[in-house]
Order: C-alpha cells, then structure tokens, then sequence
C-alpha cells in the first residue's frame, strides 16, 4: 500500500479570497493584537490505498480539489510551486493529527474516495488530512514555534514548522502519515485483592479505578463470599478474584459520574450560628426527587422523571416532550473543540435514549469562562480563556449545526475562577409521539429476556479509555490521545435518521446510548430491566485490532447507541442499517439470570450479579459545616462619582462587562432556525441585536402550539450564600420564561450542578464548607421548587471542579444552572425584550430591594478598585407563592396579547435592563424609578432583587394590563420615546442620560473577538 | 385530481427534510421524505415523483467543500435518473445545502440557454463565506421578475434567514456571469432592505451583512435555462408562517388561524412552494 499526497489551495485572482488564511490573520489580530500582513492556506490529504498517485491524480478535481475555486497538486508539496508562491514566507507551519485521533474531513474523504474509486479494494485503506498556513509580513519578533502553539492542541495534534531560515533555503514542512503503532491484545488477568489495605488503595489510584477504601474493601469482600465462588466456578472464571474486566467494569459502575455518590451520600450537617445538627439521607432524594414525585401525585403530565435519559413531560394529547442537559467540563479544558463537541453531540444520544427513541429539536448551551481578556497569570498546562472560549464555542457550533438541531438558548458567564476549569453545559430538547404506530406508549422501554442488543453507531477505539478519571492527571507533550475524543457528527446524524425509522417501524425495544462507562455502562443499566444479559465481546467492531476486553467494555468511544431488538425483527433493523449506512451489531443478549455475564469469544471474561454491580456500593458519608462567608463590604455610600455624569458612566462601563455585553458575533454563528420552528430567536429587535429572554419554538409545523425553553445561572451569589445562588437561578430561569408567555402551570426544569470538590481532604481542606453549600443549595431548590410547582425531571451533577493544589489551587464558584422548557399556548403571542414604538408605557413588575451584594457593579467596581468588596445582602426570594401568582398573571397577560414587551430584570438591574430594551428597539425612554420599592437609590438603579420583570404596554392596553395585574406589585416607570436617549431619574434627580448608539455600541464592543469581517 | 408528489431527499446530513417536506404538504403537495440510498438501489424509483427537492444541511459534514461528497454520489449513482427528471421537464429545487449539491452536480447553471439538458459538468461553485464565519442572520431578497424560473413566479421581495458557511456564488468568469444575467437565470439576490420594492438589485457588491457572503453581484440564487431547476442559499422554507419572521411581535397579529390553513399568518416564503405545486397540475 502506498500514501499519495495530495495538496489544494485556493486559486487567487478577481474575486477570490483564501478564507482559511484570512481567518488565522484575523485571530491572531483579536486575540494577541498582532499584524500580519496576509496568510495563506493549504489542505492536505495522504491517502494510503492501493490506488496509484497517477489514477488518483487524474480524478482530483472530481473529489479533493472544486475546479472552480481551487488548484490541486499530486506527490509535491505546493510551495515548491513559484507559479502559486512567488514570494517566500516568512514561516510556515503544518498542523496534522496525531495517530488515531478522529479525522472527520478524512473519514469523509474515504467515503468520497469509494464513490470514485468503487471497484478498488479498500482493505484498510484510509485518508488522513492537514492544514499548512504560510505567514507573509510577520513581525520579526514572533517565533514560529509561539506561532505554532497558538495553531494547534499537541495533545491531539502536530505541528510542523519551517521558521524564516528554512524558508529562505526552501527546506518546507511535509508531515507524513500518522502511522499507528499497532496494539497486542492482553489476555483477561486476574487481579489479586488479597492485599493490605494500603496496596489496595494503591492498586485504585495506579489503575485509575478512583475507588475509595471502602469501595475496594467492598469489592475484595465479595469475592470471599462462597456462594459467589461456586458460582463463578460453574461459568469457568477464575473464582477468589475479580478479572482486571470486572474491576475495570464495577469502577465505572461506581464511579462518581455514574453512580452520584456525594448526592446519595449520608451527610452531618453542622451549622454552628443556628445550632443544627442533623443527618441527610441522600440530597438527590431528599431535596429532589421527593418533590418532585410529590408534585407528580398532583398532575398527570409528567410521563418519566428521573429514571430515564431524559425526564419525559406530556405536552399535548399527541405529542411528548423531554430534555437533558449535560456537562463536559474536564473533556472541554484538555481540548476544547474537541471537548465541547462531543458534549453536545453527546447530550442529543441522551434525547435519543429516551423511552423508545426522542427527536431532537433544539439545543441549549451555557459556559462559564475565565475573562476573555484575561492578562493576568495563567497555571500551567491551562489554556488563555480566549483560546478556550474559541476552542469551545467552535466546538459546539460544529457539532450543533452538523447534527441539524437549532440553538435557542444559552449564556455565557464569566468569572477568573474558570480558567481553571471552565464549564461546558449542553441541553437537548426532545419530542416524540405519545404513541408509536403500533400502539406502545413511545416513553416507556419494553425490553424482554431473549431480544437481541445491537451496538450501532460508530466503532470501539482507544479513544475515551478512562475519559472520566484522565482529566485529574497532569498533562504532558506526551499525554495518549485517548485523553480526548473529537465527535463525530455525522455519523451520529445517520444513526439518528435511521433510530428513528426503526423507532416508527416497531423495531425497537430498549435504547440507551453510549457514554460514560461504555457498554459496561449501558448494556449493564438496560440488563436491570430483564436482570440479565450475556455479551460477546469478540463481536464488538473495532476502530483498530488488538483492543483488550475490558477496554472494549468500558472504551467511552462516541456515536454508539445500544438498542435491544426482538429476534423475530433483526432482520428488519439490519436492514435499515444498511440503507442508512449505519454499522449494526448484534454483540449481546437480554437475560434473567440476574447476572452480567461477559465473554470474549467462548471465555467468560467478567461474571458480576446485576444486584452487586448496581447496588453494591457502599454509601458514603460525609461532613457538611456552614459558616457565613464575610466578604469585604459593598458600600455604595463610598463610591466617589464625577459630577452629573456618574451613572451613565457607569451604565456604559457596565454594559461592556463580559457578562453583560452582547454575546451576537458568537451566538449568530450557531444555527438557531432549522427545523423551522423558531418564534423567539436568540437576538431580537428592530436590528434583530436586542437580547432574548427564551428560546420559543413551534415545532409541529402549521401549529402555533410552542415550548419555550430558558436558563438561569447566578454562580456569583454563592460567594454569599450557595442557597441564595440557587434560588436566583431556578427564578431567573422561570422569569425568562414567563417574558416569552409560558405556561406555568405546565413547565419542567432541570438542575445542572458544577461544583468544587466538597470531600474535606488534605487536597481539600475546606470540603466540609463547600458541602454544606451544596446542602443550602438543595434545601433552596427544594423550597422554591415545590412553591412554584416546577418539577425537577432530569439533572446531572459534576463534583470535582477545581484545578492544582494547595495554594495554588483554583476552584470554581459553586454553580447550578437551572433549565425550564415548557409549553407556549400559542407562539402568535409571545414577547419580546425590545421596545417597539414611541409612547409604549414602561412598567416594574416586582419590587426593588436593598440587595446589591454579589451584583455585578459591586463586583465590577470591586475589581476597579472603587468600592472595598462585593458583600452585602444577597438577593432573597422570601415568599415564592406570591411570585408564582405574579408570574401566572404575567404571562396569561402575554397569552392574552396585551403585552408585547416584556424583559427579565436581573444582572446590572433596572438600569441595565431598561437600557437594553432601548438598545433592541434604537429607541429612547424617560424612566422614573420613584416609587419601585423603599430600598435606596443604587438599589433601585442597579441592584439584582428577584421576581422581577420591565414590561412595555400599549396605551391602549394599558387600563387592561392594570386590571389584569391588580394585586401584583406593578409601578409605572415611564414611557418610549423617539429621542434617541434613556434618561433614569428618581424623582427630580436626573440619574442616566445616555445615548441608545452609544450604548449599543458600549454593549457591542466587548465581546466581538472577530477581528472584523474582511 | 391528485397531488404532485414531491420527494424530499434525506440521510447523510441533510437536516431540513422536514420542514421542506411540510411546507410542500401545506400548499396542496403530496411530500415524502425519501433517503437517497432507496433512489441509488433502486428501491424506489425518481421517475414515480413529480417534483424533486434537495434540502438544507451539512451533508457528509460538508467535508472537502459544502455539497461535494453528496454531489458525487447524484453525479454518479444517479446520472440517469436526474437526466430523465430534468428531461421530463419536473420541477427540481435545492436550498441551502441543496443548492451546494446542485451545482457541484452542474445541474446548476447547466450547459447553456440552447442546449439545457444536464451534462453534470461544474461551472460555478459555492465557497466560504468573505467573513470566515458560518452565521444565521436575516437578509432581504429581490427577484428578477423576468426570470423564468417557475419557483419565484410573482415574488418580488422577501425576508428570509440565511444560515451558511460557504454561501460565497463565484463563477470563472465575468462573461460567465453576464450570460447568465442575459438569460435572467440569476433569479434572486441580496439587496438593502431600505430601497424601494423592485429597484434593489444591483451587481455592485453589497456590504456585509447586507450580502452575508460576498457573492459575486449579490446573487443568492440561480435557475437554469428552463427555469425548472432552481437553487438558493436562503431558507424561504424557514418563513412559511408569520410567526416566524423576527419581527412578528413587533407588529401587530395579523389575524386568526384559519382552521385548516395558515390563512392571514401564511409567510412570505411558501408562495415558493406553491408555484411549484400549481405548475405541476397546471401540465397535466
């Protein structure tokens, strides 16, 4: 077999532009403010193949290059050509991939090279593909190795580089074939757990096990029992010891991800300023799941909470709806392209898991960032925040808008304690019919002894071999690529075509996909429904031979979906996999034996009762202590302000905080409108630039029936209390939701928690503080929860989100996102946050309050060095009932049509969000904010109370809107104007007069990182 | 009398199979969604529809150029299938990715005004996007009413999302471009919104975002000589109802839904669709 090497880059002349290059020219503008003069870009293909170079050269313009566009070279590298480089560069780079990374635009190019070369024999054939940028007029203080680095991830990648002297001589960068060493397959070992309790500890840590003392004792405890022993003797496996499989596989099952131990954990709670002392049975069914099975005693539309992919709410009489948001926080800071697509490709499998098989029809997606802007030091083995934000949001731009789902809804948070880890959440909604054709309810699996489970999808790597616990390693120029995994979308989009057939057709029985733990995971959790399974794993398809057994059970390699199927219908269902091209194989079957029965071939490999493997381990128990945090105060009193122009100063300075700046450049950049079902687009307004409240989609086509889909998150407050930081985002989500009209009584949420590791430890000493934040924030979600009748149908929890140790150790805020998706009676009335014409009456609905600490003018003042802290009093919900009644008026007044307008009133206050509102519709408005609550006058300005909302309405449904509202607290504010300025006064006090372009352009500015358009 | 049954092409990533195929059902079209393997294999047969349309979406990941890999396979699996379509004078529109594939088929612009049957050779192409971004934003389009493409009988301005990469239309030349221009063939483009209704077309090139790729003078979609093959980067089929136009909240509800049609709240882009449908009953 030989490699040919092809090269294409794009013709020059009138009219055409190299993109590519231009792209890299730009960047390196925005983000290290650097001027160069041009770039130019080559794409690389090697094809290894029986083909000869001069068959395959004939046909490049049929396949590698487009005629019109592009030149294509065979077997030469294109700057050897002077016709195409007439100057020399100044430095060039090559950036490939390392072997067995995932090579999309490769795989891709293999199928294109079957369609042109059908008859060829194509036994391990393959593509692999790079890029070569050529620099022109860089400035001579720029190394090409600095050049390099900023271009590619030397965890998946690598760079060759030719530096000006190479260049001038002609010595070019050709990087060769990325040869994979080939792998030898390791026989199952006996793992010996007749050791000290020290060498078990040992042997957890070495294995990357991440099993605690307990855990492994547990393990080595069942392997003594007699029973056991026989019964592992009758199937042929070794009988006093578990096989390294079986470890390998319960470590999973246990693992943290999986299993949620810190949430199901027994906690001593201490908190010494009340004198509590209590003891907490599981916070998950506690605080969680016991509301909201609660709550499903009272209404008959929620299908399937908690057990499933998914949680499952009743939409209409034909159609269900169901989503799942995931994190991918470790994954997205190793690599974070790579980590953030298979985050959101990976959170759709869950939706596609779901019952029988869910669709997905729209995608959310929030990430906490260090400062993209960020010149402070940067730990080691830490990527700038810009980069990983960049990395990130290309990430899940690919994946979202490959896979055909539209993007509605997300935030972007920023805080310096993300760059040590940031946090990646992806959210997929789902719908399926309520009913399959033949007759079964479509949320509810019905696998049976004897059907047949397929593995479908993509094949079993070395990639995402202990994905989970890699990420606490350090990181090395040598680290093994199977640290990360680049998704692949589209081979996910086939599978997800072809699921759905078989879903429609009757075929399938139970579905789960793929993730974490890999088929250990998901066969192991599907085999609790018959008790019983038996896995061959010799007919597992594999990416490349030589993969050991317990690495094809537990490899977290993406695209996989496990789907059980009746024997009497496998025919059927290989069928359609062939037509969709999707590989299909049977590689196991349900059983009742009550045992996960593995083997390779015809050895028993791993032999482990369902019982054991699901609930055998042990509960933890842990110690939670709560002490108020006393941050330095906010004192607004304190703060020196130039003279009449103070606050709208401060307005502009706020509205170009990265939190609060418009995140457009990069939101408009995800597909938000396929499917064709949006009513409510991420950006809004008259320039279609003003902020969205929440996603609204119509996904039945013709039917204006919606689902409105929003988020709250409000990390920052948990530097005061991680209780009030989880009552602002459930609220913040709710009133995002109400400004687009939901339904209240029929809404379902999703708690999301990130959190430091809350495990007192000598890596952690403070464990018991953040678990009792954990704790706090619990009991919060609990109360306003059940006060607003919001069940929690889905969540996730990750634990362990802190980087380095001892003083150098970085942990993130505390932070639960909280997602709300439900139903929009009909999309034709809905709001928006821009106001729409001159005369609208402006109106606060809700009540300011003196509760500025944790704002982000404290803490942007804080950071300025203008104000001594950001503490203070936290914003509260005291009395959520009444907020529920308050929004229920709400948004049946939107339903009602009465209301058109209407914005969610929380970072940088009033103030902010009035200023916003102008912003969406470039108008003016004169506000008053006299009368809107007894708290003082940066409070009413600026501060960040709950339940509250500006709503614009139209003279002539102003006497109707009050009557509406009666009982609400509903304060006029003021009206729209064509003057082209906001002026906020209170009282006779002028305290903002501000420009609408100048603050559009304030609001604009900060997070545009393209480096302009041309 | 029957409807015209349309065929909606899906599976290797195309994405916007199902709303193209709605949208046609809402105007009177008998639609199905049919993977191009069933054409390929034989299993169903092109012949048996009337109408046949390539939707939006990334297919084959748009690896090697957006709608190459997806080109390949109608160029060479389907040839003579696509050949007789065209031949029998049915109606083909591609959008989005659809238009990628149709004129890396060459179906799009074809061969010339005199000679229209297809000879799958490429003489334009769809590349990056001047601003190096993929972007979902709203654009205004105008039509050549002197077009004769069937697809945009009556329709002189509309707003509809682009959502794209490689939105950029470039042929070799300047002559390439003038002929087509002499033919009508370059049946929509990109215009300021703020011009009067029927003076916006221009070929001075546009800003972005007003042209949100750079496209050669402004041109967001072509026909070819007969006017039955039609292709454009917009999704018109993304405006089908009023609720979806961003500025549905700004104005005021037009009126209530009609029990079994969109009524008052039908958009601007579904009289695309019906053109097609109605043309097709109008040859029977």
């Amino acid at each position: 077999m030989t490699v040919t090497r092809i090269e294409v880059t794009p013709k020059q002349g009138e009219g055409m532009r190299d993109v590519r290059g231009d792209v890299v020219r730009r960047q390196l503008k925005a983000d290290h403010a650097l001027d160069v003069h041009d770039v130019r870009s080559i794409n690389g293909f090697l094809i290894k193949s029986n083909t000869g170079p001069s068959e395959i050269a004939s046909r490049v313009d049929d396949l590698f290059a487009d005629p019109i566009i592009e030149d294509a070279c065979t077997n030469t590298l294109f700057l050897t050509s002077s016709d195409h480089f007439p100057i020399t560069p100044d430095a060039v780079i090559t950036i490939g991939f390392k072997p067995g990374v995932t090579d999309n635009p490769g795989s891709a190019a293999y199928d294109g090279f079957q369609t042109i070369f059908p008859q060829t024999d194509l036994t391990d054939a393959s593509i692999s593909t790079y890029h070569t940028y050529a620099f022109f007029g860089l400035p001579d203080e720029i190394t090409t190795e600095w050049l390099a680095s900023t271009l590619h991830n030397n965890l998946i990648q690598r760079a060759v580089i030719a530096d000006k002297s190479a260049c001038s001589s002609g010595q070019w960068p050709a990087i060769d074939y990325p040869e994979k060493p080939p792998q030898t397959l390791t026989p199952p070992q006996r793992m010996e757990l007749e050791i000290s309790d020290a060498e078990l500890l040992s042997l957890s840590e070495t294995g990357l096990l991440a099993l605690n003392l307990e855990e492994m004792q547990t393990i080595q405890a069942h392997y003594r029992d007699e029973a056991v022993r026989d019964s592992r003797k009758a199937v042929g496996i070794v009988t006093d010891a578990p096989t390294d499989v079986e470890l390998e596989c319960l470590a999973q099952t246990w693992s943290e991800h999986c299993k949620h131990k810190i949430f199901a954990s027994k906690i001593h709670h201490v908190d010494p300023e009340t004198g509590e002392d209590t003891y907490i049975d599981s916070i998950f069914k506690t605080h969680i799941m016991k509301p909201t099975h609660d709550l499903q005693n009272e209404v008959d539309w929620l299908l399937s909470v908690f057990h499933d992919n998914s949680g499952v709410i009743a939409w209409n009489d034909e159609w269900s709806v169901c989503m799942k948001a995931e994190t991918h926080n470790s994954p997205s800071a190793l690599d974070p392209y790579g980590g953030a697509m298979t985050g959101i490709v990976g959170v759709n499998r869950d939706i596609l898991g779901t019952g029988l098989g869910a669709r997905p029809i729209a995608n959310t997606d929030v990430f906490c960032f260090g400062p993209p802007n960020w010149e402070g030091e940067l730990p080691d083995n830490l990527f700038h925040p810009s980069r990983v934000f960049r990395g990130v949001h290309a990430g899940v731009r690919v994946g979202g808008n490959e896979s055909g789902i539209p993007t509605v809804n997300g935030a972007i948070v920023f805080d310096d304690r993300y760059i040590g880890k940031p946090l990646v959440y992806c959210g997929t909604v789902g719908i399926m019919p309520r009913k399959l054709p033949d007759g079964r309810e479509s949320h509810i699996k019905t696998p049976t002894a004897g059907d047949i489970v397929y593995m479908v999808g993509g094949r079993v790597g070395y990639d995402g071999i202990h994905g989970a616990t890699f990420s606490s390693l350090e990181l090395t120029e040598e680290s093994p690529s199977s640290a990360v995994q680049i998704g692949d979308p589209i081979t996910q989009k086939k599978m997800l075509d072809m699921v759905l057939e078989a879903r429609d057709a009757g075929l399938i029985s139970c579905i789960t996909d793929n993730g974490a733990g890999g088929l250990s995971s998901s066969i192991g959790e599907m085999a609790e429904y018959t008790n019983g399974c038996e896995i061959d794993l010799e007919k597992v398809p594999l990416k490349q031979p030589g993969l050991s057994a317990w690495e094809i059970l537990v490899s977290e390699s993406q695209e996989r979906m496990t789907i059980a199927v009746k024997p009497e219908d496998c025919a059927a269902f290989d069928a359609m996999a062939q037509l969709h091209e999707v590989e299909a194989t049977p590689v196991a079957t349900f059983t009742n034996t009550g045992m996960f029965h593995v083997k390779y071939g015809e050895e028993t490999v791993a032999y482990l009762s369902i019982d054991f493997l699901h609930d055998g381990v042990p509960q933890l128990q842990l110690e939670s202590e709560w002490s108020t945090p006393t941050p330095a105060l906010f004192n607004p009193e304190s703060i020196v302000l130039p003279e009449n122009a103070g606050h709208s100063n401060l307005l502009l300075r706020m509205l170009g905080r990265p939190n609060i700046a418009s995140k457009e450049s990069w939101v408009r950049q995800y597909d938000h409108e396929v499917i064709a079902q949006t009513a409510v687009k991420p950006f809004v307004g008259v320039q279609r630039d003003g902020p969205g409240d929440a996603g609204v989609i119509a996904p039945l086509h013709g039917n204006p029936q919606g689902l409105v889909i929003s988020c709250g998150i409000a990390p920052r407050y948990s530097d005061l209390d991680a209780g009030a930081m989880a009552a602002a985002s459930i609220d913040e989500a709710v009133r995002n939701a109400v400004c687009a009209g939901i339904n209240v009584d029929k809404m379902a949420g999703l708690d999301n928690f990130c959190w430091p590791d809350s495990i007192e430890s000598v890596k952690t000493p403070d464990g018991k503080f953040k678990l009792a934040q954990l704790v706090r924030a619990n009991r919060e979600l609990e109360r306003v929860c059940r006060a607003y009748k919001l069940p929690c149908v889905s969540g996730k929890d990750s634990m362990k989100n802190d980087y380095g140790t001892g003083e150098k150790k970085i942990s993130i805020p505390p932070t639960l996102l909280y997602s709300v998706f439900g139903d929009q009676p009909d999309v034709r009335f809905t709001a928006t946050s821009d106001f729409k014409v001159e005369g609208e009456k402006i109106y606060l609905v809700g009540v300011s309050k003196e509760e500025l600490g944790a704002s982000e003018l404290a803490f942007m003042l804080h950071e300025s060095g203008e104000a001594d802290g950001i503490g203070g009093q936290v914003p509260l919900l005291p009395n959520p009932e009444s907020n529920l009644k308050m929004y229920r008026a709400l948004s049946t007044a939107i339903q009602a049509g009465l209301v058109r307008t209407a914005h969610d009133c929380s970072e940088g206050g009033v103030a902010v969000a009035v200023a916003e509102m102008c912003i969406g519709g470039r108008l003016g408005a004169e506000v008053d904010i006299d009368g809107t609550g007894d708290a003082g006058e940066w409070s009413r300005l600026w501060g960040e109370s709950l339940g509250r909302f500006i709503v614009g309405v139209q003279p002539e449904n102003e006497a109707k809107f009050l009557t509406w509202m009666a009982g609400h607290p509903t304060t006029i504010l003021g009206a729209v104007n064509n003057s082209g300025k906001l002026t906020i006064s209170d009282g006779y006090d002028v305290l903002v007069d501000a420009d609408t372009t100048v603050m559009v352009d304030a609001w604009q500015k900060t997070l545009d990182m393209t480096g302009g358009v041309a | 009398m029957s409807a015209p049954k349309v065929a909606v092409l899906f599976g290797f990533g195309i994405n916007c199979d199902h709303e193209t195929a709605a949208v046609f059902n809402l105007v009177g079209g008998d639609s199905e969604r049919v993977h191009i393997n069933h054409f390929v294999s034989g299993n169903r047969a092109l012949e048996d529809f009337d109408i046949l349309a390539v939707p939006g979406g990334f297919s084959f990941g748009d690896h090697l150029g957006s709608g190459r890999l997806m080109g390949n396979r109608m160029r060479f699996a389907l040839r003579e299938q696509l050949h007789a379509f065209v031949a029998a004078g049915k109606p083909i529109i591609g959008i989005c990715n659809g238009f990628q594939v149709l004129v890396k088929t060459g179906l799009l612009p074809g061969p010339s005004a005199e000679k229209t049957l297809p000879d799958f050779i490429q003489r334009a192409s769809l590349t990056l996007n001047d601003s190096g971004r993929y972007e979902d934003r709203w654009v205004t389009l105008e039509f050549d009413e002197e077009s004769p493409c069937i697809w945009t009988k009556g329709i002189q301005r509309i707003d509809c999302p682009v959502r794209h990469g490689e939105g950029k239309f470039v042929m070799p030349s300047s002559t390439d471009l003038d002929e087509l221009a002499a033919n009508h063939q370059l049946t929509v483009r990109y215009v300021d919104s703020t011009t009067p209704v029927g003076k916006g077309i221009t070929d001075e090139p546009l800003p972005f975002p007003l042209s949100p790729n750079g496209s050669m003078r402004n041109i967001a979609g072509i026909c070819d000589a007969t006017g039955l093959v039609f292709g454009l980067m917009p999704h018109p089929e993304a405006v089908y109802a009023k609720w979806l136009h961003p500025d549905h909240t700004r104005n005021t509800a037009p009126g209530p839904l009609d029990s079994d049609a969109l009524g008052q709240w039908e958009g601007e882009g579904l009289q695309m669709f019906r053109n097609a449908v109605e043309y097709v009953i109008s040859k029977r």
